[in-house]
């Protein structure tokens, strides 16, 4: 009690009666508060009459606008509510929709959010017993404290046949960590590379395709000394920085071999062959645009869509984006450079995500009608030729010569995703030190060798192949 | 001489405080009626012909009318709750003395100092555990809460001032308590009222972190949680864009512009909160 | 006996007008501060207790990884508080003094200075986010219409531009606050003190100087305690601007917003630590409560009558 009393001052034994407390913090307000009192009181009645015809007006507006409101659509049929993190596919989704109702007669809302609090505001929802009745997930440790908590509806092939076709390496994005039932219908396989622009190539007079490192920093100084930008990425989209080391980094490192590796305990983060694709991010930097660190993930994007920029290292999907800017822009794609002559390269390339029913859902039978809806033939080689998905169904045609390209590259060179596909599922997260530490790298507040170490300790916090290793 | 020339030194810090705090605000006017591509070009332009679809395409996207609904709804309900238990509270708390009533304006003051936004968590699963989460009613009842305190701090400190004969006079008269509350003492502490409704409304409608937390249906979000949403979804689309912050934050300028003594008054009440 | 049926009236009455309130306080602000008390001596699985975890939450958050976290986290709202109240105070004080001598007009002045204080964050955020746009914002046009290239201020999107950028959107939505308690202050200042003095010879600056800073003493008191409670409690503006992981690359993190994303997941995690999020949520409390408290008292002590 006597600390309570130090706390607020209040001196309880003083006055009884009217307010005798006398708080430190509220004293002088208070103070303040009775110097107006007086006049206060004494009001002039201009203001309480303005007060009372405003207020009447608010009624009068109200009396009219509320039953407006109300007589807007209201939702009469079913409507099914979708989640995405995808504002920019709003449009592609909502004609998909349309299609979907004139078969069904099912509504479909789709509401995007802003990719970077997608994950908060999802978990939120889903926690609080509401969230959508479908919703895009990510993939592997980024949906499995979701799954595992019993938000999703189990998918079994009976109610999706679509799953029979999949691959177990792509239906395994969307299984649970804890308890390992298929959550999700994958609906992307993602792949990264780098993406070029033959024509500002040409006019810079790069002849070939760089196939290893040294002839690829070659040519982006060859771009550079011909008045381009050498590479679109920013470094202030942070996992943009992770998906760039994600494409030019398994080179370096060896990728599945090592994948394997670390995942078993038998090699560490701090390997030097790992520090040293650490490091190719680095050797790129110097090559971004000036500000790199001022640009967020559409203006770096719309540096190489808009022919500024020569080169775009990232995944399949930036391509729609691209396109949605720039309709015409000749776009190539080629697998990361092999770190030296006759090094193997590879193509990182994971399940994106998938699309996901709420355990809780009113409309299940619907929600399961618009999920074999999605993972229809029609819906996929929408997907595929609009937002230039590569389709998990492999009779999926594809159109745009890039994403032919990767395609065709997967089954020679693919690698998982290191930091996404094995160690996402539990915290802190190889991303999540991955990606500020290479905003810090760019910024010189950090190496590649200390980055290397704090992604050690991070996994090793939680990771128990490799807890005591460093 | 000296003298009028420090009266324009003042002037001039006055006149250029007036330009940083209404350019802009001109700037989102104006730019919210420009066309997006024109906006682009150049951003520093008069909008001579006003593009006013701007304001027709947010509209008719639907979503605004519901936020707008939804907001005057949570406001509306927490300001009633509010109002109804300070005068309560305020009149006891003023104009009575009885056993106990120091540790309950000690409980009040604690209340102050809790700032609902640490205690987030606990308050989210509590309210699901209520069946409260997605509901407006449990919104309106965390506001109340969080309101509550410096409302009743005020209002008794209004009780308090008016005379104590008052009282007397009334009860002489026969008045029950409940009717000296109402005929006698409310309507002579208004002015307390008018500051309590600014002072806990305001906030309210601000805020969007509550309703991020606790709202997740989109028919039921705010006009600012809302806001936070639009934003992600219409990225470049300038025009429209400036066309929804206008939209929000017009309603409290109108207010302002009519009733501006009452918001400073109001507004600097809750110095206590903040 | 009229007495004692007018006492028993009363004392129903009492309780039947505090016990709706004080019953609302207590279910959703009283009980929830303590039950975050009580979540972080307890490990979580998402949103499902565990076991007692004794301090060990408290442990986490002060080592690695949330320990370097933490601490910038921290050094930024220190930063911000220092920041907000040179510029803030002194901003308010200037502007309440100019009001003060300003007989005429001064309501107009006064309105227009309030005005921002009513807008709503959101509204404040985004507005300036796009002023402050490096690449077709307003204000980079008109610093390189004045012939200055404006190319490399990206405002906003850099580490080292984008706190200061924040306090100052905070001081241009804010300073009208403090300069109506400083007005407040001043107003309410004897005017026989202020004759005396001047009769006596005194200049307008050493009026000030000498006698009205001295009893704006508890105008500072509230001003300084809001704006220590403000600067650590600071979320809104950061997560408007930055996001949830303040960024850009951390720069603009705060206490509150590592706050969030512990609660909620953050960007590259969807897992949360509720326990440690609470641990957080329990320290901030402290920092804010004691701060505040011992800061009003030593504020106060300097105070003098008027």
């Amino acid at each position: 009690m006597r600390g309570f009393r130090y706390l607020f001052g209040l001196d309880l034994g003083e006055k009884r009666g009217y307010f005798s407390p006398k708080p430190v913090i509220f004293e002088a307000f208070f103070h303040q508060i009775t110097l107006t009192l007086e006049e206060e009181i004494r009001e002039d009645r201009i203001a309480s009459h303005r007060l009372r015809g405003l207020l009447a007006a608010a009624i009068a507006v109200s009396a009219i606008a509320v039953p407006a409101i109300s007589a807007l659509p209201a939702n009469a049929a079913t409507e099914l509510t979708f989640w995405s993190w995808r504002p920019e596919d709003k449009v592609f989704y909502e004609k998909e929709a349309a299609i979907f109702k004139e078969k069904t007669g099912i509504s479909v809302k789709f509401t995007p959010y802003v990719a970077t609090e997608y994950n908060a505001l999802l978990a939120t929802a889903l926690t609080a017993g509401s969230g959508p009745d479908v919703m895009q997930i990510r993939a592997y440790g980024g949906m499995s404290a979701l799954s595992d908590a019993g938000n999703f509806l189990a998918l079994t092939s009976k109610d999706v046949p679509a799953l029979k076709s999949m691959a177990p390496g792509t239906l395994q994005g969307t299984q649970g960590y804890a308890n390992k039932s298929v959550f999700g219908l994958p609906y992307a396989t993602s792949v990264l590379g780098v993406m070029y622009n033959p024509d500002l190539l040409k006019k810079a007079g790069v002849k070939a395709l760089p196939q290893t490192w040294a002839s690829f920093i070659s040519a982006l100084k060859m771009v550079k000394a011909a008045g381009y930008l050498p590479l679109g990425n920013g470094t202030g989209y942070a996992p943009g920085l992770e998906q760039l080391w994600g494409a030019v980094g398994p080179t370096f490192y060896g990728g599945t071999s090592f994948f394997n590796d670390v995942v078993a305990g038998k090699r560490s983060f701090t390997d030097k062959n790992f520090v040293a694709s650490l490091q190719a991010v680095k050797d790129l930097m110097a090559y971004m645009p000036e500000g790199a660190a001022a640009l967020d993930y559409n203006t770096a994007r719309g540096l190489f869509a808009n022919e500024k920029a020569a080169f775009y290292i990232g995944g399949n999907y930036e391509i729609s984006y691209f396109r949605t800017l720039n309709p015409s822009l000749n776009v190539g794609w080629m697998p990361g450079p092999s770190a030296a002559t006759g090094a193997k390269k590879y193509v990182t390339n994971w399940t994106d995500g998938g699309f996901a029913i709420n355990a809780k859902t009113t409309h299940k039978a619907e929600a399961l009608k618009f999920l074999n809806f999605l993972a229809s033939k029609d819906f996929a080689q929408a997907a595929a030729d609009e937002l230039g998905w590569i389709s998990t169904a492999k009779y999926i045609k594809a159109t745009d010569p890039a994403v032919i390209s990767m395609i065709r590259a997967i089954p020679s060179s693919g690698t998982p995703f290191l930091t996404l596909v094995g160690f996402r599922y539990g915290t802190p997260t190889s991303s999540a030190t991955m990606q500020p530490g290479f905003q810090k790298v760019a910024s010189g507040a950090s190496t590649p060798e200390s980055l290397a170490k704090d992604i050690q300790a991070a996994i090793a916090s939680w990771y128990a192949p490799q807890k005591g290793k460093a | 001489m000296k003298f009028f020339m420090t009266k324009n030194i003042f002037r001039s810090i006055l006149i250029i405080n007036v330009l940083t705090v209404l350019l802009p605000i001109f700037f989102l006017f104006n730019s919210a009626l420009r066309e997006t591509n024109d906006f682009a070009r150049n951003p520093l332009v008069l909008a001579r012909h006003p593009y006013w679809q701007n304001f027709t395409d947010v509209w008719a996207d639907g979503s605004f009318a519901i936020y707008l609904k939804n907001s005057i709804i949570v406001t509306g309900g927490s300001l009633l709750l509010i109002l109804i238990f300070s005068i309560g509270a305020g009149f006891v708390l003023g104009r009575y003395t009885f056993k106990g009533q120091n540790l309950i304006i000690g409980f009040i003051l604690t209340g102050m100092l809790i700032p609902a936004k640490l205690a987030i968590l606990p308050l989210f699963i509590q309210l699901k555990w209520m069946h409260l989460l997605n509901s407006h009613i449990g919104l309106i009842l965390v506001y109340t809460a969080g309101a509550l305190p410096a409302a009743i701090f005020i209002m008794s400190g209004f009780f308090r001032a008016l005379p104590l004969d008052l009282d007397n006079a009334a009860r002489i008269d026969g008045a029950s308590e409940g009717q000296l509350l109402r005929k006698v003492l409310v309507p002579l502490v208004k002015p307390g009222l008018a500051i309590i409704a600014i002072y806990s409304a305001i906030p309210i409608w601000n805020d969007f972190f509550l309703p991020l937390v606790f709202l997740q249906d989109p028919s039921k979000k705010t006009i600012m949680q809302g806001l936070t949403a639009f934003f992600g979804e219409y990225q470049s689309q300038w025009g429209a864009l400036f066309a929804g912050l206008t939209m929000a934050a017009l309603p409290l300028i109108v207010l302002y512009l009519l009733l501006s003594e009452q918001f400073i008054k109001g507004l600097t009440a809750g110095a206590v909160k903040g | 006996m009229l007495q004692s049926g007018l006492k028993r009236q009363q004392q129903k009455f009492t309780w039947l007008l505090l016990t709706p309130g004080i019953l609302v306080i207590v279910i959703f602000t009283s009980l929830p501060a303590f039950t975050t008390l009580s979540y972080s001596f307890f490990h979580w699985t998402g949103f499902v207790r565990g076991d007692w975890a004794g301090i060990e939450n408290f442990q986490r958050l002060f080592t690695f990884p949330f320990r370097a976290q933490f601490l910038s986290a921290l050094r930024h709202n220190t930063l911000v508080f220092i920041g907000i109240f040179i510029i803030q105070t002194s901003g308010g004080i200037l502007l309440a003094y100019s009001l003060y001598q300003l007989r005429r007009g001064q309501r107009f002045f006064r309105t227009v200075a309030f005005f921002p204080v009513i807008f709503s964050l959101v509204i404040v955020g985004y507005m300036w986010q796009s002023l402050l746009n490096p690449f077709n914002g307003p204000i980079n046009v008109i610093i390189s219409k004045l012939g200055i290239d404006s190319g490399g201020l990206l405002w906003l999107g850099e580490t080292k531009t984008a706190l200061p950028t924040m306090v100052f959107i905070n001081l241009w939505r804010w300073v009208g606050f403090p300069t109506i308690i400083f007005l407040a202050g001043l107003n309410a200042i004897n005017a026989e003190y202020l004759e005396a003095a001047r009769i006596d010879g005194a200049s307008d600056f050493q009026i000030f100087r000498k006698i009205m800073f001295p009893l704006l003493a508890p105008s500072m008191t509230i001003v300084s305690v809001l704006t220590f409670i403000g600067a650590f409690e600071w979320f809104d503006l950061p997560f408007i601007l930055g996001g949830s992981n303040g960024n850009p690359e951390g720069a603009a993190d705060t206490l509150a917003l590592m706050f969030y994303r512990l609660s909620f997941g953050s960007a590259d995690s969807i897992a949360n630590e509720v326990g440690v999020g609470s641990a957080l949520g329990v320290v901030i409390f402290v920092i804010v409560g004691v701060g505040a408290t011992l800061g009003a008292k030593m504020l106060r002590s300097r105070e003098v009558e008027s």
